[in-house]
Order: C-alpha cells, then structure tokens, then sequence
C-alpha cells in the first residue's frame, strides 16, 4: 500500500477501491442501525434519514446508498458548523452534537443532526453523522396556516446533546417538553447517536489496519476523483446559458422559480435569480442549503448517476439565489413546507437542460404527497401516523414511467395495515388511477386513496394535509402530456374550489365522512403516437 | 464407487442447480459416502434429469428397494418466478385493494437512477379480482362476502380460465374467516383450481409483502403439484419404495404433500441444502458457529450459522431485477437460510471504472464464452483469469482436466486491463483477487454484524468451484481464526438433504403489549400453530410422539419497525412466564444493539412455533487419524503469488485424493482436486480431520 499520509495521486487503483468501499460499507452499517433501533412510522417505515461519514474538516467520505439524497449534501455543512461553534481542539471523546437549525441542517424543523466526533490517539480525525426527520418537533398541526417560523416548532441551534458521555439534560427536558409523544422522538434521536457508535467502533478499527492517522488524503482521492468525474459530464454539454420557468402553488398565490444555468467548460453556474420573494407565512420557503441540496442532487441524476457521491461531486457546481427569495430565505420565514417548492426544482433543471441533455432528463414527476391523522387513544393519549403515497414517475427518452416513489426523496410508504394499527382510522382504496400525462412514452398512473373513520370510533379524527400540484400537474416535455392536477375531496365535495386551499385540516366527524386523496401520475415525454 | 451391498440401507440426496444435478448417496449403517454422482440439468425437464441420474446410480450397482431417505433439493419455485413461467393466477382482493401488488413499497432502490424499473407484479391487473369484505385492525368482521358477490367473483374466474387462485384480504392474520370462506366457494365451484390464502402462507401485517408472497404461492403451485406428482410416479416405477421428501428455503426437511401444499417454501431450496450442510462440516470440525462460503462461477452465497443452526430470516426477495440491489425484487414473507448473495464468483469481470479504480463484478462472464482462460473467446479478464496468472489454479487440472486453461489468453486479458490502470500484470491479478476478496468480506461483515456477532469468532467454510481458492484471503480480512475445506467441494451442498431435520414452521402476527397481552389468546394461537405444524411434520413420516416443539416470539420495543427473535418456554406461556420473556428479550436486544433503551414497553408481533421430528438419520464414520507420510500427496511445485514480501514462492501442489485423515503440512501449499482448488497462504498449518476435511489455522 501506499504511503497514507501522502498526496492524493499515491493511491493506486486497488487500495483506493478497496478504502473507499470499506468507509461505504461502514455508513451502511450507521443506516442498518438506525432503521432498527427507531420508532416511529417517519423513519421504521418511511426510512426519512441518512448517514454520513466526514472528514475531520466535514468533507463527506461517504454516505449509506440508502440515504435520503438531500441529506447527504447537507451534513457536510451540519458538520462545518459545529466546528465552527465548538473547535476542534476542545472536542472529548463522548461528545455528541446536535441541531435542528434549518439554516445549517435539512431546510426544517423536523430534521434534527447528530455528530459524534471520532478520535484517534486522542485527536479528532472524522465525524460521524445522521440526520432523521423526526415524528414531533411541536408547534403547529396545519402548515399551511403558520405565520413565521415560530409557529412550526421547536428550534435549538448547535448544541451538546452528551458532555463527554453525559446527557445534557437540560436540552432533552427542553426536547421532551415541546414534542408530541416525546418518548418517541427521544428514542430516535438515541438510534441516530447509537448508528454514530457503530461508525465510530469500525472507522478506529479500519484505521488501525491501515496505519492510517488521518483521513484527510484518502478523502482528497476519493473527492479529486469524483470531482472529475463531474467535470467531465459538464464539459460534455456545450457552453452555454440555459434557462427555464416554473409556476408553483405558492401560499395560495401562484409564484414563479427560474433559472439559469450557465455552463462554461467543465463547471456550471445555477443561478436562480428572477425567483419569486419569500413569504413569510406559510412555510413553503427554502433555506439555502436545501436549495442547494435539490439542485446538486437532480444534476447528480443527470450526469454521474454510477459514481458514488461526495463533496467532489459538487464542487464543479455553483448555486446562487438572491436572499430573502423563495429559495434562500432567512429567518423569520417559515420553512416547515419546503418540499412545496424545493421539489420543484429538478423538475426546473430538466426543463432547463431539455435541449442539451434530451436522452436523459425526465418528464414531469407526480410528487410524493402525505397526510398526518392525530386521533386519541381510550386513555386520552395523542396517536399519530402519515400515511404516505408516492407519485407517478414521469417518462422519458425510451422509458415508459411505470412506477410510483417519492423522489426526490428516497422514503417509502407506509403499509395500511400498519397504518390502522396505529390509529382509528379505515382505508377504503389504495387504487390506480389513469391520471397520468401521455406520450410517445407514458407517465405513470397516479393513486387514489380514501379514508373513514374506524366505526366505532367517536370522536373526531384530524387529517393534516398540504397539498401540491393543485394547479400545476406534472409538466410533459417535448409535446408529452402534462399529468391530471391532484384533487382532494371531503365526501365528494372538492377541497380546493378554486385550486387553493385556506386550511389543510380536515375534520372526520360522522362516521360516514369520507376522505380522497387523488395524486397525480407522471407526464409524458413527446406527442402520443395515436 | 462402492455398490448397495444386500442389507445395506440407502440415503439419497439429489439438488438440481443451474448446470448441474448432484448426487450424494450414503450408506447408513456404514455411514460412509458411497457414491458423488453428477448430471447435466435438463431446465426445461427437471424431472428427466433427476431420472437420468437416478438410472445411472441403479446402472452403478445402487439398489433402488434399499433407498430409505431420498431428499430432493429444486430450482423448480425460483425459476418459475424469475422466468415467469407459471400458473394463470388470479389475486382475489379486499375491495379498494387489487393494486397493493402494484404500489408496492413506493421506494426507489437507486436512488440516482431516474428510470430504475420496479419489479412487475406476477398478476397482471387484469387477473386482480376485487370482492366486498372487510376485517378491521383487531380481527372484527366489518363486511362479510355476499352470496351474490361469491357468484359474480365465480364466473368471473371461470372466464379468465384461471389455474390457480391466491386470496389476499386486509388484515386476515388477525381473522382468516373471510379468506376460508371465498376459498370454499372457489373449491366447491372450480375444483381442479389451485388456491392459496394469504392467511395460511403468510399470517403477518404488511400487506404488500403478504400479496405478494400468496400470489407466488399460487403461481408456483400447479407446476409444483404436477412435477413433485410426476417425479414420485417414476420413482416408484423405477422401484424406490421411499417417500420423496423435499428441502424447503428454511432447511427444513417437508413430505411431498406439504411441498405441494406450500410451494413457495421450496424458493431457495438448494442454497438451503448448502447452509445445512456447512452447519453439518462445521460440526464434525468442532466449529458449531461458522460462516459458509459458497463461491460459484457468478456469485457467492454466505450465511451465518450460530450454535450449529444457519440463522434464518423471515423475509427474502425473488426475482430481483437488479440482482443485487436490495428492494428490487418481489418481497416474500416465509421462513428461510438467511444467506446473503455476492455478485462474486470466478466468472467475475474486472474492469476499470469511470472513476479509474479497479473494480471485479458484479457483470459476469458466464459459462459461454466465460473466462479468457476457458478459450472461448472471452478477452475480459475475470477473477478466474487472475487466479491463473496468479498460480492458483492447474491449467491442466481443471475439472479434473477436462478443460485445459489457455493461460497465455488469461495472462492478455490481464495485461490489457494492467495497461488501462497503469498496473504490471501481476499486480493487475492481485488487485483483482484482492478487490474480489474484499467485495465478499465487506458484504458478509455487514450481514454478520447486522446480528451483532463478532467475524474473529466465526471460522469460515468454503464450498462452491471458487470458494477455496479464495477462503483463506476472505478469512484473513474477517478475522476468523480457521477455514474449513469439507470433502468433495463440488457436490458437498447436496449432504445437506440427508443432515436436515423433518421440520416445519409456522407463525402468525398478533400484535400486543406484553404487559397486557391476553395470554390465553395466545394460547389458542401456539395451539393453531402446533396444530399444522404436527400434521405437516407427521406427513413426512415421522410419529407424533417424536415431535418436539419449540416456540418463539418476534418482539421489539413498542413501535419499532424490527423486531428480535425471542425463545419462549416449551409450553404455551402465561401471564407467569412475563418476567422471565422480558429478561430474554432484554438480553436479545442488548446483545444486538449494545444497550437497552429504556422508558418504553415491550411489544410482541409474531408468534411462531417449529415441530421438529427425530435427530439426524445420517451420521458418518469417523476415520482413524494416521500418521501417513503427506509427500506421498505432493503432485509438485509451481510458483504462486501471495503479494507483499512473500511475493513468488515455488509452492507445493498437493492432490486432496491422497492426502488421509491426520496428515498435516505448513502454508504456503496448493491442494488439487477435481472441481476445487484450496489455497493455503504462507504460515498457514494444514491438516485432514477425522472426517476428511481440510482445517487450515490461521497464523
């Protein structure tokens, strides 16, 4: 083997793959953990979270193949902030980071960080890192009402979750006090730091074998590597500037995203600018971060699907949104709906990148969407559940859409058995729908689902929903089809009159009312045939 | 090979695989290996292959009226569904629900790529029938089936000419009423219709992977039926007089009739007969927990064996479509060999990546044309390829020399990659079987330490065409303290059949606190459970008193996803037994996952009950240890490659025919024989146990 501590040219072709798989291998094992050892539906089933190896800078080694994406380009930051808050050189072993701060984390509330430094003869040498979607973070139940982001929840910014192995129990208190089912929410954030363990033990011992000391050049290989694997996608399309618009929901009011994507060389500029302004309420604001989070990852798809990802992976991409716009918001916005209109913005990208990449982008997607029931137990305890559907898969050059899945986000649904399980509510269809654009090739079929309450069941059952593609469905391309909008009914009677909606609480009180979701399929790619 | 002498008492075990069908036949009241027999699979005939091997073992002098035992281990279920040649099948649902097979989990498998294909249902839409009913979440009957929908869903299946029905109803592990009672009228109504319900197939919640596995079920069952009826009529006429028993997925041994009943049980019947047979080795060696290592020509299959037993899953995936990314495939809930499968075998391709690096599979060159070496025209280089350059393998004794190896092809293959990668070609080679080794051991790590066991306290067991050549580098990278090399490599799976014990499970979903369970429900339930898996066990021959039965639950902390596996006492437990189930699962969990949690309660889902019949028929003979002189074994030297300082050594090739129970030698050594070749590194000791295996310490 090569020197370790060399540059990063001195890794030959044999050791560097057999490095690099061993440090995925070791993020898959955090994941496993995590899968396992939680509790609740958003990350047992739906399986909202992912896990990051890094460097002691917070360059990304690694991350699980099962992580959720955008995840996987945000903890970097996550990581860089904590040192920025806590140096280095005054990091213990036992010491477990944690955050929520959706300026530095996923974009909101719901995500919560945990790092664990790890040590090598008593010097930080990596970090290891997961992020979870929470079951709770309190605040508000309808999202689509707040005003600020006050109203969506509790906030801690980076803090110490164990003091050299000690809990800090003030923040658990605090944590326990402002969620809903805390006992819940704690046990998962005890399987993100327990995922953080197991790296811990295996990164130290594939250390020792390799008389490694440090990570920071194997790191460099495996980024200068990626990296130019980027940089030569890019450079494969022809310079230029290429630009696309797309309509969104918005709070009500429809709002506009562009971009341009400037592309000279072997690096890109997205920029952008033209986007429409932040809005306070509402919660469909994006911070930065998770801007930049959706617009690598569509990008990624695109161009380097087969290479495993990293920071090289991004460095050839620049992302630019003017502040205090839809995409990179500043507190006091609210950001807890951010898929609303993050999700939007691959759809944009392939719009944009249509004519210089027409084999590979995709149609119009039907998007993920999500209901929460809170109901009560016999003794009064608060139960809650998503029950999450994912949308048709938009078709392109050569591929029929044919399935449905929630990307941009790697999560899964969640059975309806265990769903009624979990809370007295009935599922009466989970059906295929022809809601789906057509074309040369096909989008997806879209699903219908509708829901009642358990009969027997007395009281009031609360759904929260916050609808997208209302009236914007998933856009076709080059003369495909574009998708059928979503549409939700309460006893057959349409919820967005007039393609809005004031309130995303529905309330089932008799026990014949019933609720339809129907979500959109995927679009077409080309003129159909016929 | 030696002849069924009057009197003597047979056991045969014959395992269809891909290319070929083994034989293994033993002796019983010997206890030896009497015969290794191997024939070419007929894939579009089973059944004429296992005959043509079973006329040529009469041919050899094998008695077919001394036969006691004979175990059948079948490709039969997987390659119906991987090729989707099976029944017309319809998926009879509860109304609202007839796309469950379609929606499936909603979630991608890759997450880069943008057009990743899902798995296709094995009904079609079209054959997805739809009936009013409902069960809710506690087993109360909302809706029962009308007469009038009973007759519409009749001749709706009369005029879809169907062969065979799976009944798939929401929340029916709770209550199988409902699918009992459209089972009823669909016997009644079209009688030659096979039927399958999901509540007797799989009795868990998850609808998705509860359809999916009764409407393989079904799929599979008429063409089992009529193979396992057509292979048992010409066995009696070739005069067996033995039963024909079955290996199912969970290396348990059925009768015929339960095989015919619950075809999708036999799904990884022969990489089931392996992990038997690697706990079997393991055993005589004095290893009860191992990791078996089966390496072929396209992947290579590990599975943990614990205490003697391969650990088992409930759940696996068929038919994947991408063959190694998990959740491409269709989910199947059934009891079996937790094994996991490496896109490693000696068929591996190596290539240079779009990165640079050097990567070997999972793409595999197959038998045609194969590797270089084969001299078949393939001009990429494979992990067998490399072997050769590498000195591991005999150009002139491969396959016992009916294939001579074309080095000079492997050695251009080689070196053509070596010149992308700016590599010599040896170390070209050793970067391939090191990148090959690594891909094995960094899969079979995650899968050991999923269950929290320690990789250093598991001696390895090579099996497979590949698997010694490569047992000893993956054992180093593990950790583990020993490799075991059993007799007969080639064939050495097929023993599995004869050492499984007659058994069934069985299991049903009830989910409940512990500290509130009503424990004379569960009473019920293990009675149900003890009930069926008497009866399958008792099918198979063996006496209801000889039945032991062992209970589990399947528990987790409340609301979690995974559940651990958690013996009970051997009677049906009560309120009682509370502290000592809590205890058990409190160490369980602490030795998956470090730590109890504490603050939540504990929750049990599955219950689950296992009827075992008598121990083991076969048993063989320990040989005296020798004190033989092992030169007598060298066939020679040749140079070999071990890397770093040791480099080439001039190393002594050793022919495994030759060398007797108690011969030892020191690594670096070579040892020949007809399907595999074991490579033994420098400082490694060597020797031939009483049963005829090769055990090789680790320095």
């Amino acid at each position: 083997m090569t020197n370790p501590h060399g540059s990063a040219t001195e890794f030959d072709p044999v050791s560097l793959e057999i490095m690099w798989s061993r440090l995925i291998n070791i993020a898959d094992e955090m994941w496993t953990t995590v899968l396992r050892t939680a509790v609740s539906t958003i990350i047992g089933a739906a399986q909202d979270f992912g896990c990051e190896l890094h460097d002691r800078n917070g360059d990304s080694l690694a991350h699980s193949y099962r992580s959720m994406p955008v995840f996987n380009l945000i903890m970097p930051e996550v990581v860089r902030a904590i040192i920025a808050k806590y140096p280095r050189a005054e990091m213990q072993p036992g010491d477990v980071f944690t955050t929520n701060d959706p300026w530095i984390c996923a974009g909101h509330l719901d995500d919560i960080a945990v790092v664990t430094p790890i040590f090598v003869d008593g010097e930080v040498v990596a970090f290891a890192n997961t992020v979870a979607h929470t079951s709770s973070i309190g605040g508000a139940l309808d999202g689509i009402r707040v005003k600020d982001l006050h109203e969506e929840g509790l906030f801690f910014p980076v803090l110490k979750l164990y003091d050299r192995g000690e809990p800090n129990e003030t923040l658990f208190e605090i944590i326990k006090h402002n969620v809903r089912q805390p006992e819940m929410v704690i046990t998962d954030i005890e399987a993100q730091v327990a995922a953080n363990v197991v790296a811990e033990r295996r990164l130290t011992e594939f250390m020792r074998e390799y008389g490694l000391t440090s990570l920071e050049a194997l790191g460099e290989a495996v980024q200068a590597r990626t990296e130019r694997a980027m940089r030569d996608e890019i450079a494969a399309i022809e310079d230029g500037v290429y630009e696309a618009e797309e309509m969104i929901e918005g709070n009500g009011t429809p709002l506009t995203l562009k971009v341009a994507i400037t592309v000279a060389g072997d690096s890109m500029i997205v920029d952008y600018a033209g986007t429409a302004d932040q809005t306070l309420g509402g919660g469909i604001n994006c911070t930065f971060n998770y801007t930049r989070a959706h617009t690598v990852y569509p990008l990624k798809c695109l161009l380097s699907p087969g290479v495993p990802n990293n920071e090289g992976s991004f460095k050839p991409i620049e992302v630019r949104a003017d502040e205090r716009s839809l995409l990179n918001a500043l507190p006091p916005a609210s950001v807890n709906s951010r898929t609303k209109t993050g999700w939007h913005l691959h759809t944009l990208i392939f719009r944009a990148l249509a004519d210089a990449l027409p084999e590979r982008i995709q149609a119009g997607n039907g998007l993920m969407y999500a209901f929460r029931a809170y109901a009560r137990d016999a003794d009064g305890n608060p139960q809650n559940a998503h029950f999450i559907c994912g949308g048709g898969r938009g078709a392109g050059y050569g591929n029929e859409g044919r399935t449905r899945n929630c990307f941009p986000s790697s999560a899964g649904n969640v059975p309806v058995e265990i769903f009624e399980n979990r809370v007295p509510l009935l599922i009466d269809e989970d059906t295929l729908v022809d809601n789906h654009g057509r074309g040369r090739w096909n989008g997806a079929q879209g699903q219908r689902v509708t829901v009642r309450k358990l009969p027997g069941y007395d009281v009031p059952v609360q759904i929260y929903i916050h609808p997208d593609r209302l009236r914007f469905p998933a856009p076709g391309v080059f003369g495909g089809e574009s998708s059928a909008t979503n549409q939700f009914l309460k006893n057959g009677e349409n919820l967005a009159t007039d393609g809005a909606m004031q309130s995303g609480e529905i309330s089932l009180d008799d026990p014949d009312d019933r609720f339809t979701s129907i979500i959109a399929g995927g679009a077409g790619y080309m003129p159909p045939e016929d | 090979m030696a002849a069924g002498v009057n009197g003597a008492r047979l056991a045969i075990s014959f395992d269809v695989g891909g290319t070929f069908t083994d034989f293994v036949v033993v002796d019983l009241n010997a206890g030896d290996v009497v015969g290794r027999h191997k024939v070419l699979t007929n894939a579009a005939f089973p059944a004429r292959g296992v005959l043509r091997g079973w006329r040529e073992l009469i041919e050899q002098g094998f008695a077919p009226g001394q036969v006691e035992l004979a175990v059948h281990s079948t490709t039969l279920v997987t390659n119906s569904v991987i090729e989707r040649k099976g029944a017309v099948t319809a998926l009879v649902t509860t109304r609202g629900f007839r796309d469950i097979l379609e929606l499936g989990r909603e979630q991608m498998y890759d997450i880069y790529d943008l057009f990743a294909p899902p798995p296709e249902p094995l009904v079609p839409r079209s054959h997805r029938l739809e009936i009013n009913e409902r069960t809710t979440r506690d087993g109360s009957a909302l809706t029962t089936p009308a007469q009038a929908d009973l007759d519409t869903l009749i001749a709706e299946l009369r005029e879809l000419g169907v062969d065979a029905v799976a009944i798939a109803f929401l929340h029916s592990y709770r209550n199988t009423a409902h699918e009992a009672l459209v089972a009823e009228a669909v016997r009644e109504h079209l009688p030659d219709v096979q039927v399958s319900l999901s509540a007797d197939v799989a009795p868990v919640a998850g609808e998705y992977e509860r359809f999916s596995t009764v409407a393989a079920d079904a799929f599979a069952k008429p063409a089992v039926a009529a193979y396992v009826a057509e292979l048992g009529k010409a066995l009696e006429e070739l005069g067996v007089s033995s039963d024909l028993h079955l290996m199912m997925s969970s290396g348990e041994i059925a009768s015929a009739a339960t095989a015919v009943e619950r075809p999708i049980r036999l799904l990884e019947s022969g990489p089931a007969s392996g992990a038997i047979a690697a706990a079997f080795y393991g055993q005589l060696a004095g290893h009860p927990d191992v990791l078996s290592l089966d390496m072929g020509g396209t992947t290579a299959k590990a599975c943990v064996i614990e205490r003697g037993a391969p650990e088992m899953a409930q759940l696996l995936e068929a038919a994947r479509v991408r063959r190694f990314m998990k959740g491409s495939g269709l989910p199947i809930v059934a009891p079996v060999v937790d094994l996991i499968e490496i896109g490693a075998g000696g068929g591996s391709i190596a290539h240079r990546d779009e990165l640079g690096l050097l990567k070997v599979g999972p793409e595999s060159a197959g038998a045609d044309p194969g590797p270089a070496c084969y001299g078949l025209g393939g001009t990429t280089p494979t992990v067998s390829d490399a072997n050769l350059a590498l000195g591991y393998l005999n150009p002139d004794y491969f396959l016992g020399g009916e294939i001579t190896l074309d080095a000079s092809a492997a050695n251009a293959a080689v070196a053509l990659l070596g010149t992308e990668l700016d590599l010599d070609p040896t170390a070209t080679a050793w970067g391939i079987h090191r990148v090959v080794n690594e891909n094995m051991a960094a899969a079979a790590r995650v899968h050991i330490i999923e269950r929290n066991r320690d990789p250093r306290s598991l001696a390895v067991i090579a099996f497979g065409g590949a698997g010694p050549a490569h047992a000893v580098a993956v054992a180093r990278l593990l950790g583990s303290p020993t490799v075991i090399f059993p007799p007969g490599a080639g064939v050495a799976s097929a023993l599995g059949g004869l050492v499984a014990p007659i058994a069934f499970s069985a299991g049903r979903t009830f989910l409940t606190r512990l500290d509130s369970a009503d424990w004379q429900h569960i009473g019920t339930l293990f009675d149900e459970l003890e009930t069926e898996a008497a009866r399958e066990v008792a099918s198979a021959g063996v006496d209801p008193g000889d039945i032991t039965y062992r209970r589990w639950a399947e528990m987790r902390l409340e609301g979690q996803y995974h559940e651990i596996e958690v013996a009970l006492p051997t009677h049906n437990p009560s309120a009682a037994d509370l502290l000592e189930i809590r205890a058990a699962f409190e160490r369980a969990y602490t030795a998956r996952y470090g730590r109890m949690l504490a603050g939540l309660p504990i929750e049990a889902l599955q219950w689950r009950l296992t009827a075992t019949g008598p121990e083991r028929a076969v048993e063989l003979r320990r040989q005296a240890l020798g004190a033989g002189d092992v030169t007598t074994a060298a066939k020679g030297t040749r140079p070999v490659y071990f890397g770093g300082d040791d480099s080439w050594i001039e190393t002594t090739v050793y022919d495994r025919d030759k060398l007797a129970a108690g011969m030892a030698f020191a690594g670096p050594a070579i040892v020949e024989e007809r399907e595999s070749t074991a490579v033994i590194h420098p400082g490694n000791n060597a020797r031939i146990d009483e049963y005829g295996s090769l055990i090789v310490d680790l320095a």
